[in-house]
């Protein structure tokens, strides 16, 4: 941007000038500095000298406060209203409208002295625009002149006293020493008014004045009277000022030009007019266009301005006047106009012959032009208008310069080229430093403008459409770039110049740019570039770009032969390249690194570079020069640190040699060898065979000594079979052994594609991982020593990374590996040796302590720890539980950590585990884990003690301490011991009913049968396991309950001599018991059953095989469920048993209403049969009261038999007589006939009464109950 | 209307970062393509990285410079495919582009889906000289594109 004048460049802004403000003693040498000095330099404030001068300080202060109102810059795109203000003297003078004098009669055909039509002009004859117009109107015509003066004050005068009239002497004095100053400084505006309205400049009084003066009555009228006296406008033309702060300084400055924006707007528009006036003039005219006679008085020679160039002139012009009035688009569009006009120019040679001062200020004017048409649309988001305009402007530009003889050869296009990027990168720079911000291009954030932001339609289109890509803004790094890189261009073509014409060529610019020193341009470009791309770079990004242009610059230094800086660059860069594996740029880099060192004569760095080149060589050729290189550089040098070796690390650059290392097997035992080869190989386009390689070390993990190949050239026999050889090693010798092993000679030359192949084995004494750690390539020659480290399995690109071993060298022959972890070898302990036994009496009862006894024998050589856990699997058999025992532990599930201590070897221990399962017979399964450890014989003596924390503390080392883990399943059958029937039988009872209002019901102990009765339980207790058992005893546990008691059991009376007895297995004993059973009526009601009151409790023991007993185990039977009677209505007959001849007998019938809420209505029939056994004294048919719920009647009958003999007693007949009773209703089948009347009820014999049940466990509720059928009998006797 | 995409070279990029394969279709010129490819990983990190994060493959122009503009590509497997065209004065399609890296992207896919390729035995993969036809794949492919209605 330095190359083109400021004036050209700059954002345009009204000017306004500020007269009045010098600094007091100074004064005279301030103003008398050119204004338009004052603009660039923008010298400092000047001191305040009086400081106890309160306008002293107000004038510095507004000098400061006016000045900072705005900046001069190129790049503003804001549109505040703001001034550029300049200060200035206050008897400044505007140049001259013309030359000759107003009152000359030439003046109305005089023109402008900076117009081409005026000899003395610069533009003199054919010139377009001069900077200096600019200049006129930037520094020396303002559009608005500020006048700052003092209103006079008058000296205040001290009342004396408040109250004292004013002193009218002095008042008078005063008023009129007032009006002699006032009128001064009117005439004093009225002369500088003068001047300004010969221009159409507005021109503004600002009085200063103090604060008290502000208050006084009399200001009004004397600024009215200034204002008239000197001829002001009306508006906005006088204001008055009193010392105020800095910050309301900067609100008067602001009010100032807010109010002054609008006559400035004015007087450019007026210019504007002015020059359109003439445009429209001139264009009509241009036919019949005739030169001013002025020009007549030139040299014949010069040819005036053709019309084009007016046109250019007048739109450049109106452009000028648009830009200082903010209007934007009028200015773009302005200079468009012209800048397409002064394209036709250069268009034809004839208008603008190349090479000619002309054609010079017209092509600065074009590309200040295109800045500015540039800027403009960037001011409006329009990136692809401004670059599309850069752009052409530089194409267009580019073939002017083929016609013009400036093409692509020569440096002076591609001087040209480079400015144009240049100017548009610190355009773009600038812009960024404000408001510019650049578009990421990217498809996305294109759909997303699309919808969000309110840019025209068609650019939408063209976007959705797709995108110009050298239209696409970027940051101004890459115009840098692209700035640079013109430049090297230039240099090149210079350079190329230089060559033919041996210095003394005749092409323009060439003594200029001889003097140029393009590398520092170059460099300042691209270091510009590096920043830039620095900053605008994200965080994630690893700088690749950055790394381009370093490269770039560092090449740049390498031109200008600052080789050390060079291979600084070239260091960094090289470790990104190397760790992304770009191999193809990093060669060439490499490359140019070495010609640094060469230069520097760095031996050291000329040896690593090489060889980290012979590794990325390409093919054989390349390699075998390289190798040269360094061979000569080993020769003819001497190491700069003697003794030390050059360790060159290439882990991240590519490897000298392949290197694969296989191991055999994956795993090995503690001492047993395990057998790999190593291989070492040159790929197949590089050729090694002339590195002097010394000594190949193989480095193993720690506890080896490392194993090293020395050279010893083949002998003739040997070289036949080259490409693989085979070097044997042997075991690894491990440190701790004394000697130290002999190195190995090997044949160390690689020709293309051969392979050394190292095999060996190692054995371990402790667990872990054996690997090799790194391969040392170590070259001598001369004194050298350099060391390459290389690390196992490491290949170029080409060879592939395969896993192979070599199984026979004639014909040679590999085997592939299918093993991920063929690099390395783990080596573990041998596995313990434990017998372990499982001994149990299988199946296990129910309830019983069943033993399983675990035997572990030590048969290994290893003392060990043991350690047994135990886990009972959960069952999957319904209603069944179970737990173990162990070692005073019991768990339903996990016994852990019984310890069996430390067994010796050959010594067997042995513990016993108890299992017991009851509740439903299954499989139950165990798993047992037997755990070893092997302990050092000497640790013995301290015992358990310390094992527990030793364990821990080597918690880290898991690996190395050596455990075992047997682990051992075993399923247990399990059966039960006895099984149980219950046969149940129930008696309805004889005893009463309580009566209704019976107050005893309600105490606590009653206990009332009537409805329940007596339920009889048969117990079979059968043995059922298989194999004999002696119980020792049976016990009935009473558990009675309120609904249920047990009443008397046999088992109380007659158990001495029946127990201990044995039991084989189908043996049976049975057990009775009486339960007697007092239902409430909810009870009843809801048919609840009744649990049994009570248990059985079996104690028996198992009869081993060997006829010892078992532990003793109790099994326990509950009492079975009972189940309580549902009659209705029912009779019970009760007859005695036997009768005597002719004796009479009584016999009775309860008729009972056990319904809940019925009442019975009951007939009672006695069928006396003729030939019945009996004569009967009682009622013979009749009705019963009606019988309530709950309650009973009683009937009785004496009856005299007169047989002997079972005789049947007579027919009774009950009948129920309601109707709704539906026929078939109660339980059973009825006993005597359906009357059509009634339904019968039941007649029950109560010595028959026998309802069975048979429960076969005390779970089951599944009850069958039988009635008896038949007539009742009695036994008469004689 | 614009003129059909003429590509100066291709690249191929592992999800690692390293080259796959980088073809160039101009003679005497394969390095500086190299460089474009490396430097264009800059762009892409920064488009699939950065705060303005998108979920699509085609990640349009990456930069201009010199005389050639970059566009890339990156498949849901992190692949990169990195386009040079030239840089002349019109517009380039999104479409078209989208098209084309379609196209190579498929012909990668096509070569690393043979049998016979281990991955990762070599950085390079199937961009090694071993494998052929990935290479005429490419070639094909530009020459589709380039040629526009040159018969092949």
């Amino acid at each position: 941007m330095n190359s083109y004048p400021a004036e050209l460049l700059v954002q345009l802004a009204p000017v306004m000038f500020v007269a009045g403000l010098d600094p007091p003693p100074e004064s005279s040498t301030s103003t008398s500095i050119a204004p338009q000095t004052l603009v660039r330099t923008q010298s400092p404030p000047p001191a305040p000298t009086k400081t106890h001068d309160p306008f002293a300080s107000l004038v510095a202060r507004l000098r400061d406060a006016l000045r900072s109102q705005r900046k001069v810059a190129i790049w503003a795109p804001e549109r505040t209203r703001a001034f550029q203000m300049i200060i200035v003297g206050k008897d400044v003078r505007f140049p001259p409208r013309k030359l000759v004098p107003i009152e000359d009669p030439a003046y109305a055909s005089a023109h402008s002295p900076l117009s081409p039509l005026t000899p003395s002009s610069p533009l003199y004859p054919d010139g377009l625009i001069a900077p200096i117009w600019i200049r006129k109107h930037t520094a020396l015509v303002p559009s608005v002149f500020v006048l700052f003066l003092r209103l006079f004050e008058a000296p205040a005068v001290h009342a004396r006293s408040p109250l004292d009239p004013p002193d009218p002497e002095h008042e008078r004095d005063k008023t009129e020493e007032e009006r002699r100053r006032d009128e001064d400084l009117s005439a004093e505006v009225a002369s500088r008014k003068k001047t300004t309205n010969e221009r159409g400049i507005k021109l503004t009084v600002v009085l200063l004045a103090t604060r008290r003066m502000l208050d006084d009555p009399s200001l009004d009228s004397r600024l009215t009277f200034i204002r008239r006296q000197s001829g002001l406008d009306s508006r906005a033309a006088l204001f008055v000022l009193s010392p105020v702060s800095t910050s309301e300084l900067n609100d008067f400055a602001r009010s100032l030009q807010d109010a002054l924006y609008e006559p400035a707007l004015e007087y450019y528009i007026s210019h504007s007019k002015r020059v359109r006036r003439k445009r429209n003039r001139h264009s009509q005219s241009v036919s019949s266009y005739n030169p001013p006679p002025l020009v007549s008085m030139g040299a014949a020679s010069t040819r005036p301005l053709r019309p084009e160039g007016w046109t250019v002139r007048y739109e450049y012009k109106m452009a000028c006047f648009a830009e200082f009035r903010g209007e934007d688009e009028v200015a773009l569009k302005h200079y468009q106009d012209a800048y397409a006009t002064l394209m036709i120019m250069f268009g034809s040679t004839a208008i603008l012959p190349p090479r000619t001062k002309r054609w010079a200020e017209a092509k600065v004017l074009a590309d200040a032009m295109n800045v500015k048409i540039t800027k403009l649309y960037l001011y409006n988001h329009e990136h692809s208008l401004a670059l599309s305009h850069h752009n052409s402007h530089m194409r267009r530009f580019a073939d002017f310069s083929r016609g013009w003889g400036i093409g692509e050869e020569t440096f002076e296009y591609w001087s040209w080229m480079a400015r144009q990027h240049r100017v548009l990168a610190e355009l773009l720079e600038q812009g960024s430093n404000s408001s510019l911000t650049f578009p990421t291009n990217s498809p996305s954030s294109l759909t997303a403008s699309v919808t969000s932001s309110g840019t025209p339609v068609e650019l939408d289109a063209v976007r959705a459409f797709g995108l110009n890509p050298s239209h696409a803004l970027q940051h101004p790094g890459h115009y840098y770039y692209m700035a640079a890189r013109c430049t090297e261009a230039r240099r090149e073509r210079f350079l190329a110049n230089e060559g033919i014409s041996q210095g003394t060529s005749a092409a323009p610019g060439y003594v200029n740019e001889k003097k140029v020193d393009h590398l520092t341009l170059i460099l300042e470009l691209y270091t510009k570039s590096y920043e830039l791309f620095k900053k605008h770079s994200s965080t994630t990004s690893q700088g690749r770009l950055t790394l381009w242009i370093a490269y770039r610059i560092a090449h740049t230094y390498y031109k200008s032969e600052k080789f050390d800086v060079a291979i600084r660059f070239f260091e960094r860069i090289a470790k990104t390249y190397r760790r992304e594996k770009w191999k193809h740029i990093l060669r060439p880099l490499l490359s140019a690194w070495y010609a640094c060192a060469q230069k520097l004569g760095d031996v050291e760095l000329m040896a690593t570079l090489l060889v980290e080149m012979i590794g990325y060589a390409q093919d054989v050729d390349e390699s075998r020069t390289l190798q040269e290189d360094l061979l000569a550089i080993l020769k003819s040098s001497v190491p700069v640190s003697t003794g030390k070796p050059l360790v060159i690390n290439l882990k991240e650059s590519d490897p000298l040699l392949d290197t694969m290392l296989v191991f055999w097997t994956p795993e090995v035992r503690v001492g047993e060898a395990a057998g790999f080869q190593l291989s070492l190989a040159t790929p197949t386009n590089m050729d090694l065979s002339a590195l002097p390689i010394d000594t190949v070390t193989v480095t193993f993990s720690d506890g080896y000594y490392p194993v090293v190949l020395r050279h010893s050239p083949p002998t003739d026999s040997q070289v036949a079979d080259r490409v693989v050889r085979l070097v044997k090693i042997g075991q690894v010798v491990p440190e701790d052994e004394d000697e130290e092993p002999e190195e190995i000679c090997a044949d160390l030359r690689w020709g293309p594609g051969e392979r050394l192949m190292v095999s060996g084995s190692i054995s371990s004494e402790a667990p872990g991982l054996l690997t090799v750690v790194s391969i040392t390539v170590v070259l001598a020659q001369n004194g050298w020593t350099i060391e390459m480290p290389h690390e196992p399995c490491v290949a170029h690109e080409i060879s592939t990374l395969v896993p192979r071993w070599l199984t026979s060298l004639q014909p040679i022959r590999f085997l592939q590996l299918r093993r991920n972890d063929y690099s390395s070898v783990i080596v573990r302990h041998r596995p313990h040796e434990l017998a372990v036994s499982l001994s149990h009496q299988a199946p296990a009862l129910l309830d019983e302590e069943y033993p399983i006894v675990i035997d572990i024998t030590n048969v290994d050589e290893r003392h060990l720890d043991v350690v047994v856990d135990v886990l009972l699997q959960p069952t999957e058999v319904d209603q069944a539980a179970q737990y173990i025992t162990f070692d005073d532990q019991r768990s339903s599930g996990l016994i852990k950590g019984i310890r069996l201590g430390t067994i010796a070897p050959g010594v067997s221990a042995t513990k016993t585990l108890y299992l017991v399962g009851s509740g439903a017979p299954g499989d139950r399964m165990l798993d047992i884990s037997v755990q070893s450890t092997s302990v050092e014989p000497g640790s013995m003596s301290k015992g358990d003690d310390n094992a527990e924390p030793r364990s821990s503390s080597s918690l880290s080392e898991h690996a190395a301490i050596d455990s075992c883990e047997k682990l051992q399943t075993i399923i247990i059958p399990t059966s039960g011991a006895l099984t149980v029937t219950y046969d149940v039988a129930y008696r309805r009872s004889k005893n009463a009913m309580p009566a209704l209002a019976d107050l005893s019901t309600i105490e606590d102990d009653f206990w009332d049968d009537s409805h329940g009765g007596v339920a009889v339980v048969t117990s079979r207790i059968e043995c059922s396991a298989p194999c004999g058992l002696v119980v020792e005893s049976l016990k009935l546990h009473r558990q009675d309950n309120p609904l249920a008691k047990v009443l008397d059991c046999s088992s109380d009376e007659s158990s001495d001599d029946m127990f201990p007895d044995e039991y084989l297995p189908g043996d049976e004993f049975c057990n009775v018991s009486r339960i007697s059973l007092g239902p409430r009526e909810e009870q009843v009601l809801s048919e609840e059953k009744i649990t049994g009151p009570g248990d059985y409790e079996v104690v028996w023991r198992r009869i081993l095989p060997d006829g010892g007993f078992g532990r003793q185990s109790t099994t326990r039977f509950a009492l079975p469920t009972l189940m309580i009677l549902q009659d209705e209505l029912i009779a019970l007959l009760d007859v005695p048993s036997f009768a005597r001849l002719h004796v009479p007998t009584p016999i009775h019938l309860t008729v009972r209403n056990r319904h809940s809420s019925r009442s019975a209505n009951v007939t009672v029939t006695l069928d006396l049969d003729p030939s019945d056994a009996f004569v009967v004294a009682g009622l013979r048919n009749g009705r019963l009261p009606i019988l309530l719920p709950g309650s009973e009647e009683k009937l009785s009958w004496n009856l005299i038999p007169i047989e002997c003999g079972h005789v049947k007693i007579p027919r009774i007949k009950v009948m129920d007589v309601r109707r709704t009773v539906l026929p078939s209703q109660g339980v059973g089948m009825p006993s005597t006939e359906v009357d059509v009347e009634g339904e019968a009820v039941k007649v029950v014999d109560v010595r028959a009464d026998w309802n069975t049940a048979r429960v076969e466990s005390a779970g089951d509720g599944a009850v069958a109950i039988s009635q008896q059928d038949g007539a009742s009998t009695i036994l008469v006797l004689p | 209307m614009a003129p059909p995409l003429r590509p100066n070279a291709v690249a191929f990029i592992s999800p690692q970062n390293h080259p796959i394969l980088i073809r160039t279709f101009e003679k005497g010129d394969e390095l500086k393509y190299h460089y474009v490819a490396h430097t264009s990983l800059d762009v892409i990190e920064e488009r699939t990285n950065g705060p303005t994060k998108s979920n699509d493959c085609y990640l349009g122009l990456l930069y201009a410079m010199d005389d050639i503009a970059t566009y890339g590509y990156i498949t849901p497997l992190k692949m990169k495919i990195v386009l040079a065209l030239p840089l002349t004065d019109s517009v380039v399609r999104d479409a078209e582009v989208i098209m084309t890296f379609k196209a190579l992207h498929l012909a990668y896919y096509h070569a690393s889906s043979n049998p016979f390729i281990r991955l990762h035995d070599t950085p390079a993969g199937v961009g090694s000289a071993k494998w052929k036809r990935f290479r005429r794949k490419v070639d094909e492919i530009s020459r589709a594109i380039g040629g526009g209605s040159v018969p092949s």
